[in-house]
């Protein structure tokens, strides 16, 4: 079976496709109303957040439950930056992804090291305590919240400057991710994903790239957070700790599959579109219908689309070989 | 040092004690961090409430009806979708039981709405008073209930066939499975004794506290504390780690401040995570 032939013959294809899609989502709020530039800077905003949770779910098997923590800590730095010090917003958003990053950094020496359900809990902890403490502190407003400037210039502008934002971030993780599915980095936290004693024998320096894996996540979730606080001008710490931040893009991630570089993007796309057009309308059941999508998710599509495809195309190739052979 | 506040953490703690036994068995015996416990809580308080609120029942004589049905719930969800998911790994599992979480909550709050609704039995006021502190009757028999309940579950799993076949299913499920254990049915048993033991202490729960969907979010947090603190699958462990977060919340929230209550709780799991994950009893379950 020629399968190198197969991929060479995919290869520019998808590329072609890919650029595409890029040009059409560069051009497509000249043409859309204000709403869906609304809903495709939310949608921006998940896949970012599913791609970046997808760098230590996906690659390095860690489940961090409260990756959420960072987004709000990105949130909360720009608001405080801004209302309080007076900065600018790209360096405040400069700032959040700085502190995230670092913050990943540090808790990850200790907090990596635990495995399994203990890491999942511990993120879970971290989310929490860093919410409370927030709400705690009257820097940030507590948890009566806190008003960011808005941004200058009319409606339209700003629709267009978070969507630009959102967009350029979203290509931005994607070709992190790229890069590092690509890079040692990526093949060194696959290796700890599936084995990280033999990762280790290997020579693989298993803390310092599950470290890394998480600082890149939180950096990108934390810049997302920014520009999400700076786009909603209002925040609150429930609203921006919610642990079900994490949980919509843990759900992303796995319906678009886990360890793949579009998975997360589709997911999110996904998910995202089908709430909007199906069930935003029902606030009251909003929740239950994402809890059934869940569960059918992980009964019935448990290595996602991107698993799926792989699957179909895996059959097509092989009844295409049998039929050339015959 | 202020008694009162002391006594307060461990009425409260034998409750946090009794919600976290049938997430840690869960998670010692089947390795799965069943996040859908919550939920659990939240629909053994809402039995109790109903039937109290409905034909007066006494609350604590709703703990079997809450056993019985959550009992038979958590046996449907274990047979029905956990087996399913199980050899998926456990962050599916992780997954599938908050989804279970948010589907269960949704509907609890799509049936009764998000009113926060309390029980109120005649003896809820009353007290004694021994050399200044006060013991409302209700905290106490609360907290004896608890106990009561753990202590149960501590005699069947040691002293009865099927829990020592639940301990050698936690111990080692392929062994158990060469000596005759059928171990498909003990992880539907131990998952729905666990849904049933959670069920229990939300109705216990709903006694001092306002009931309403999200009270099982409130107390999962707590649960996880007490299960990191005690050492997941072991139930004296539990009881300890309920009793510690108890009295540290009291502590903390009469000495350094209200609002750093739950602050004060995480940290010390994520620290206690770091330093000693095996938890404070220092044993895992029966082994493993």
């Amino acid at each position: 079976m020629n399968s190198s032939a197969v991929a060479r013959r995919r290869f520019p294809l998808s590329i072609v496709a890919l650029i595409v899609m890029v040009v059409i989502l560069a051009l497509l709020p000249f043409y859309i109303r204000g709403y869906w530039i609304r809903v495709l800077t939310t949608l921006f905003m998940s896949a970012v957040l599913a791609e970046a949770l997808n760098l230590v779910v996906g690659y390095a098997g860690y489940a961090a439950f409260g990756n959420g923590v960072f987004f709000g800590i990105g949130a909360y730095t720009t608001a405080v930056l801004m209302t309080r010090l007076g900065w600018s917003f790209f360096p405040a958003m400069a700032a959040s992804c700085f502190l995230a990053a670092a913050l990943a950094f540090i808790l990850g020496w200790p907090v990596l090291r635990l495995r399994g359900h203990y890491f999942a809990i511990a993120t879970i902890g971290i989310n929490m305590a860093v919410m409370e403490i927030v709400t705690y502190i009257g820097i940030t407003g507590g948890g009566k919240g806190i008003s960011l400037p808005i941004y200058p210039g009319n409606i339209v502008k700003q629709g267009l400057f978070f969507y630009y934002c959102m967009f350029i971030l979203l290509i931005l993780s994607v070709a992190i991710t790229y890069w590092v599915a690509n890079s040692r980095l990526g093949y060194g936290l696959r290796a700890i994903k599936t084995e990280p004693e033999a990762a280790e024998v290997m020579g693989v320096n298993t803390t310092l790239y599950k470290v890394l894996a998480w600082s890149i996540s939180a950096a990108l979730t934390g810049v997302a957070g920014s520009i999400n606080a700076y786009w909603l001008t209002f925040l609150e710490p429930l609203f921006v700790f919610d642990i079900m931040i994490s949980v919509e893009a843990f759900v992303m991630v796995l319906l678009g599959g886990p360890a793949t570089i579009f998975g997360p993007v589709i997911g999110a796309f996904f998910l995202k579109l089908l709430s909007e057009l199906i069930w935003s309308q029902f606030t009251l059941i909003h929740m239950g219908v994402l809890g059934l999508i869940i569960v059918i998710i992980t009964l019935f599509l448990p290595s996602g689309i991107m698993g799926l495809w792989r699957q179909i195309t895996l059959r097509w190739s092989k009844v295409r070989t049998t039929a050339a052979n015959q | 040092m202020d008694w009162q506040v002391i006594i307060n953490g461990i009425l409260l703690g034998g409750l946090y004690g009794l919600a976290a036994v049938g997430f840690s068995l869960i998670w010692g015996v089947m390795n799965i961090v069943d996040l859908a416990q919550g939920a659990y809580l939240t629909l053994g308080a809402y039995i109790t409430f109903w039937l109290f609120k409905l034909w007066g029942v006494d609350p604590f004589l709703t703990l079997p009806v809450s056993a019985i049905i959550l009992f038979s719930l958590g046996f449907i969800v274990e047979s029905q979708i956990i087996k399913r998911v199980l050899r998926y790994g456990f962050v599916m599992l992780l997954v599938v039981t908050y989804g279970l979480n948010l589907l269960l909550q949704n509907a609890m709050l799509v049936a009764w709405s998000a009113d926060y609704r309390s029980v109120t039995p005649s003896y809820s006021g009353a007290g004694i008073s021994i050399a200044g502190v006060n013991i409302p009757y209700i905290r106490l028999a609360l907290f004896i209930a608890a106990l009561l309940l753990v202590a149960l579950l501590t005699i069947f799993l040691n002293k009865t066939r099927i829990g020592n076949a639940i301990r050698a299913t936690a111990l080692n499920r392929l062994a158990a499975n060469l000596v005759g254990i059928r171990t498909e049915f003990i992880y539907a048993l131990t998952y729905s004794l666990a849904a049933a033991l959670v069920g229990m202490a939300g109705s216990l729960i709903s006694m001092v506290y306002t009931v309403s969907p999200n009270l099982g979010g409130a107390f999962m947090t707590k649960i996880f504390v007490v299960t990191v603190l005690g050492g997941f699958g072991s139930l004296p462990g539990a009881v300890l780690g309920g009793l510690i977060l108890g009295i540290t919340e009291a502590l903390t929230a009469s000495y350094i401040a209200p609002g750093l209550m739950n602050a004060v709780s995480f940290i010390l799991l994520v620290v206690i995570l770091i330093f000693r994950p095996q938890g404070l009893m220092g044993k895992q379950f029966y082994g493993a």
